[in-house]
């Protein structure tokens, strides 16, 4: 019984599963015809699949699915107590695709999703239609990249892009694409817009090692980040979540280092500074996904339903970054996460 | 631990014969095989869904599944146009209910993939075709049952094509025929996908024997509380899985007489410093 073969899981988006409503939809035609040797798996709602019990993320991973399928109900989202607002009133994301081809043990949609299988929404335009109904009320701050990252599914959805089409003829949106990516073509072909802000979460290369699998290092990020800006976009380093290794301050410090050697820190829009924190229930579903992840099973400490280092450690984490930021650039634009 | 799971004993009997598998003689109600050393259990659970979901569910909530293994349902069925071939089902329709199932499709593999329908009575070609191509009257029965126990990646459909909607006229001996054509793949499947299961498993750290010693002599010499003694434990998990030398602040403490603690008072205080020493 024990003759591993190599190479034995199918390969990345082997399976599609697709909703019957949205099989003909244009979006779902063009994403299908990227992968002509991937299996059609026509379903009735993608929440049959997505949702099934006791499913594996660690598995899973390893051979992602691809399910399309159409958003339904709420299709805006206000911004989680959690998250960054960066002084925006209206802070709100919406989710268009659900999951990410990175496997960072830390990310809180292993907690937050009962499956690693990714969902693309194709329906953009219900989207966009319920985004341009809340701007005739208010402006609107929004981001995009929250439960994905967008700029790594790029070549397949191509939504950053329709994003940018969008948030051009909207003045009053203000988008963020968030990403761990160093999508270079993109980079290459982006037009500069004062609207779309491209925010690049950035983490000490020992980190990236130990726990944001997959994800491009951090010369390649940061490459990737000083091409936007020099090509005019407006771009945001974040610093979130930091994540307590050993001799963490050695690895921020020379993650810092490197960062002003390749980013010109006058010309980048803000940062955000914050220590990994998590709502309690993802974590505890974390935790059951991923047992020997050390990451995940640091002793945080509880606070009104969320996890967080204990508040020492977290005040001298952020401390620490926050002042040497400020010695790069101005204090108005650090924006440091409070509990 | 792979749980194979057929409709009719001739639909076991390659793996019977293969695996050397035992008949378990205490089971009364269902034909029970295994073979504790080749980590295989297999149940002859009868036609039918409700013979199917009764016999899986026994015999799960009797063994208790644990994370790497492996549910197996394999056995004949209709197709809407062939009469031969194997099948790897990657939906399962219940046909009473119109409920859908999806086993996870994780594994290269050289079978065709199908849609199966499991309905209460054979298909018998004339009344209206399946929405599936292939027809069965177990498989989401099984899928139900065994979901209780076993994940999506856990569990296995593979149906093996032996009319097309005249069930009646398939006998035994095609039975064993088909069964005996197709056990190279199927086995060779099985032990593949059993192997990777496991490895899956065992990835997961359960605490060291070292680990848990160190745990209960350290909660004994600092009077540990059930809450303290939890905190412990999971603090020594995490310093483990981060690879934090944390034996040697332990010894230290030893050394200079700050452990063993008198009460449990100045065991708080303690294990606060050995955390305090290590972040
Ligand atoms: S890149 Fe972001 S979304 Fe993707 S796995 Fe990592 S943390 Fe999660």
């Amino acid at each position: 019984m024990k003759n591993l073969k190599k190479d034995c899981f199918n390969p990345f988006f082997s399976h599609i599963y697709v909703e019957k409503s949205v099989r003909n939809h244009a979006r779902a035609q063009k994403i299908l015809a990227e992968f002509p040797s991937a299996e059609i798996i026509e379903i009735s709602y993608y929440k049959d699949v997505f949702c099934r019990s006791r499913q594996s993320h660690p598995i899973q991973h390893r051979t992602q699915k691809l399910i399309l399928a159409a958003r339904q109900g709420t299709l805006l989202y206000e911004g989680a107590p959690v998250c960054q607002s960066f002084g925006n009133q209206y802070f709100y994301y919406v989710s268009c695709a659900m999951n990410c081809i990175f496997d960072c043990e830390y990310c809180y949609l292993k907690g937050m999703y009962p499956s690693a299988n990714i969902v693309v929404f194709v329906n953009l335009e219900d989207i966009f239609a319920a985004v341009e109904q809340m701007l005739e009320k208010h402006p609107l701050y929004l981001c995009v990249s929250y439960d994905t990252d967008l700029l790594a599914l790029e070549h397949i959805i191509g939504y950053a892009q329709e994003w940018c089409l969008f948030a051009a003829r909207h003045e009053n949106l203000k988008i963020e694409i968030r990403t761990k990516c160093a999508n270079r073509s993109f980079a290459r072909s982006v037009v500069p817009l004062p609207g779309v802000i491209y925010a690049f979460t950035l983490s000490p290369q020992a980190v990236i090692e130990a726990f944001e699998h997959h994800t491009p290092s951090l010369t390649e990020r940061l490459s990737c980040a000083g091409e936007m800006m020099r090509a005019g976009c407006p771009v945001r380093l974040c610093f979130d979540p930091m994540v307590y290794v050993p001799d963490w301050k050695q690895h921020y410090e020379a993650m810092l280092a490197q960062v002003c050697r390749m980013i010109d820190m006058e010309r980048i829009v803000d940062v955000s500074v914050g220590t990994f924190r998590i709502s309690q229930d993802y974590l505890k579903n974390m935790r059951r996904q991923e047992p020997d992840s050390a990451v995940i099973w640091f002793p945080f400490q509880r606070k009104d339903g969320y996890c967080h280092y204990p508040n020492d450690l977290m005040e001298q984490m952020e401390c620490f970054l926050t002042e040497q930021l400020e010695e790069k650039i101005s204090r108005e634009k650090i924006f440091r996460w409070r509990m | 631990m792979v749980y194979i799971f057929t409709a009719l004993y001739c639909e076991a009997q390659i793996f019977i014969r293969q695996f050397k598998l035992v008949k378990n003689q205490e089971n009364t109600w269902l034909q029970e095989f295994y073979n504790e050393s080749a980590e295989i259990r297999l149940a002859v659970i009868g036609v039918g869904e409700i013979a199917a979901a009764a016999a899986v569910g026994s015999i799960c909530a009797l063994y208790r599944p644990a994370p790497g293994d492996l549910l197996v349902n394999v056995g004949i069925c209709a197709h809407t146009a062939k009469n031969d071939g194997i099948f790897l089902c990657s939906k399962i329709i219940e046909n009473a209910t119109g409920k859908t199932f999806y086993p996870d499709m994780l594994y290269r593999h050289n079978f065709c993939e199908g849609t199966l329908v499991t309905g209460m009575l054979p298909w018998n070609g004339e009344n209206a075709a399946p929405a599936g191509n292939l027809y069965d009257m177990e498989a989401a029965a099984v899928y139900q049952a065994g979901s209780r126990f076993f994940g999506p990646h856990q569990m296995i459909f593979l149906k093996i094509v032996s009319d097309h909607g005249a069930v009646g006229e398939v006998s035994r001996e095609r039975v064993l025929h088909l069964m005996e054509k197709y056990q190279d793949c199927v086995l060779d499947y099985i032990g593949q996908t059993a192997a990777i299961t496991q490895t899956g498993s065992c990835r997961r750290n359960s605490p060291h024997q070292e680990e848990e010693r160190l745990v209960e002599t350290i909660c004994a010499d600092l009077h540990c509380s059930k809450a303290m003694r939890d905190s412990v434990r999971h603090m020594i998990r995490y310093l483990t899985l981060a690879k934090i030398d944390y034996v040697s602040v332990i010894q230290d403490m030893y050394e200079k007489k700050l452990l063993p603690c008198k009460d449990k008072r100045e065991g708080k205080l303690r294990f606060e410093e050995f955390k305090e020493r290590l972040f």
